[in-house]
């Protein structure tokens, strides 16, 4: 594949024709993936190191930039429509990282009725978009829920958005739309120890990436301030004492439960790392592959994975981000030993290939598709097989 | 801590095959890998799923012990699940196997484990490595508090070898040679020459086995 065709791979681009070189991207990318020539003051996009969290997309002024997901076009025509079909001129935005319920918007925003809009990390939407959406779309009110800023998986993007919604709402206001059309709240997602089942073996406490754990007084504690959500503590206690608020074993069980009463064949289980793979607005997969997102891959629980297949799931891929992309640190890297380790066991009892650990990035959109097309194909082979046997 | 590796699953299917009704019995203890609830319930789906590709449906009840050495901390929890239970199978060592067979005197009780060493876990590399033998005659006073018995691949007193290669072992690259550790660790601490000072002959016979030791 020559550079070119490399190219067009990627989620992102920065297209110099229309570049104006003001560096708005420059300065506004987290994990310093684009570069400025300091001759001609280009502007260059280093892929490997670029996360597509979009924000460099967002504040491009001359809209100079592609993206392959959530772009502004593909944005204002999902509100277009999704507007008649929820019936509704309220919109929630969320950031997919605060994994929100429904069920929770009312209590939240205390509305129950609305347009609903999850993207990975809301620092990515542009401010156009918002104007669009209450200009031109009619809707009239906009909640936005963004990760609390020190525990955006971006970095800068739940700050990102407060900037621009509070610039965005001034700006309704002036244009006669009304005052605090657009209300931002903040959330994130932590440990939850339960001291009476704490062993005080202190696992926690080597594999916390954000040192949050502590033996105290005979049992673990945890300084939620530090806490990043990633679960890895969680998947790792061996007393079971832990839980992640929004992931919660019993609430993962409880889909894996459903996921394996459907009878697709080969029934497949995908646990993938939520910053691993961006969905598309209309990602349709396959009737019988269900996919749980992850806040991580530390977070899939080697128990939920023995249990998929006690149940009658065929197969499980656990889809993780490359170790050096990990938005938890250690979360990919203890995901694919653990992932090993079980399947080693498993192919104990002939079930060894029915699981399988794969690393992707958004940057290269089609890669996932790919890992689950391979995997797919595994599980039929091994099923008919087994009809055969 | 006491450092155990899992029996393949096949050989523990073995075991249970005459049983339909098992009590699966986890320690909390100092059993590494730990070998607690997580560890007990995982084996119950496992030997589920496992069983049901043999043609077989067990019936698992999961439970962890504090200590499962300990058989006054042992008993008593244990008494209360055994109603309808045909065996025990214990994920503790050797020790943990040995208490339940000694509290539960009419119910057969199974090893899930393969008891190994007395080690510790090095968790940045997930490996558990041997560290004391009980060997019952502690020299780690002279030794830069690295045992020699239990570290060094032929438990020489007076080392390194000469298979003692760049600081590792001839018989495994991947494992440091205990003489190379003991006289840098001396060395730093200025005391190397406490190698230098004649010592008695060992005596080997301090644990005369089975051990035993009145409190």
């Amino acid at each position: 594949m020559n550079a070119l065709d490399k190219e067009s791979t990627f989620a992102i681009k920065l297209n110099a024709e229309s570049c104006s070189k003001c560096a708005a991207c420059y300065s506004a990318c987290p994990f310093e993936a684009i570069s400025k020539e300091p001759e001609t003051g280009k502007l260059l996009l280093d892929i490997e190191k670029c996360q597509v969290c979009a924000i460099c997309y967002s504040s491009c002024p001359a809209k100079s930039i592609t993206i392959s997901y959530y772009d502004m076009n593909s944005l204002t025509r999902y509100l277009e429509k999704a507007k008649d079909e929820y019936g509704s001129d309220s919109l929630v935005v969320t950031c997919r990282g605060t994994n929100l319920d429904r069920s929770e918007v009312e209590q939240l925003f205390g509305i129950s009725e609305f347009v609903p809009l999850s993207v990975p990390c809301v620092g990515r939407i542009p401010a156009e978009v918002l104007l669009e959406a209450v200009s031109r779309i009619g809707i009239k009110a906009v909640y936005i829920l963004a990760c609390d800023e020190d525990y955006c998986r971006f970095e800068r993007g739940s700050a990102t958005a407060r900037l621009r919604v509070t610039a965005v709402d001034a700006l309704l206001e002036q244009l006669g739309y009304g005052k605090d059309i657009i209300k931002l709240k903040q959330r994130s997602l932590k440990v939850r120890a339960d001291r009476n089942k704490c062993i005080s073996c202190g696992n926690c406490v080597f594999y916390c990436p954000y040192e949050a754990a502590k033996l105290e007084h005979g049992a673990a504690t945890f300084d939620l301030e530090l806490c990043r959500g990633c679960g890895l503590c969680v998947s790792l206690c061996p007393a079971l004492a832990l839980d992640l608020e929004h992931w919660e074993g019993d609430r993962i069980s409880t889909m894996i439960s459903d996921f394996s009463r459907e009878k697709g064949r080969p029934n497949i289980l995908v646990m993938r790392c939520q910053w691993a793979v961006f969905p598309e607005f209309d990602e349709e997969l396959d009737s019988n592959v269900h996919v749980i997102d992850m806040p991580c891959a530390g977070r899939v629980d080697p128990l939920h994975i023995i249990d998929a297949f006690r149940q009658g799931i065929d197969g499980v891929l656990i889809v993780a981000c490359n170790e050096d992309d990990c938005k938890s640190k250690k979360g990919s890297k203890e995901a694919r030993r653990s992932t090993a380790a079980l399947k080693k066991t498993l192919g104990q009892i002939g079930l060894g290939e029915r699981l399988h650990f794969c690393t992707v990035a958004p940057r290269y959109p089609g890669s996932f598709r790919e890992e689950l097309h391979r995997f797919t194909d595994t599980i039929k082979s091994a099923c008919t097989q087994e009809v055969r046997q | 801590m006491i450092v155990t590796a899992q029996k393949p699953l096949d050989e523990i299917l073995d075991s249970l095959s005459p049983y339909n009704s098992i009590l699966i019995a986890g320690c909390d203890g100092c059993t590494q890998p730990p070998r607690g609830l997580r560890e007990a319930k995982s084996m119950a789906q496992l030997l589920e799923l496992g069983g049901r590709l043999r043609g077989k449906e067990f019936t698992f009840k999961v439970i962890t012990l504090p200590k499962q050495c300990d058989s006054y901390l042992t008993a008593a929890p244990l008494q209360t699940q055994i109603k309808d239970v045909e065996t025990v199978l214990s994920l503790a060592c050797g020790l943990g196997v040995q208490t339940i067979a000694q509290v539960l005197p009419d119910i057969p009780v199974l090893p899930a484990q393969n008891t190994l060493f007395i080690g510790a876990e090095i968790r940045e590399d997930s490996t558990l490595e041997e560290r004391c033998a009980a060997c019952g005659n502690c020299l780690l006073a002279s030794t830069g508090g690295i045992c020699p018995i239990a570290r060094c691949a032929k438990s020489l007193l007076n080392g390194p070898c000469g298979g003692s290669q760049h600081g590792k072992c001839e018989i495994d690259p991947e494992k440091d040679c205990a003489w190379d550790l003991i006289i840098r660790r001396l060395g730093k601490l200025g005391k190397l020459s406490a190698l230098e000072e004649i010592r008695p002959p060992r005596n080997f016979a301090e644990v005369v086995r089975p051990g035993r030791l009145t409190t």
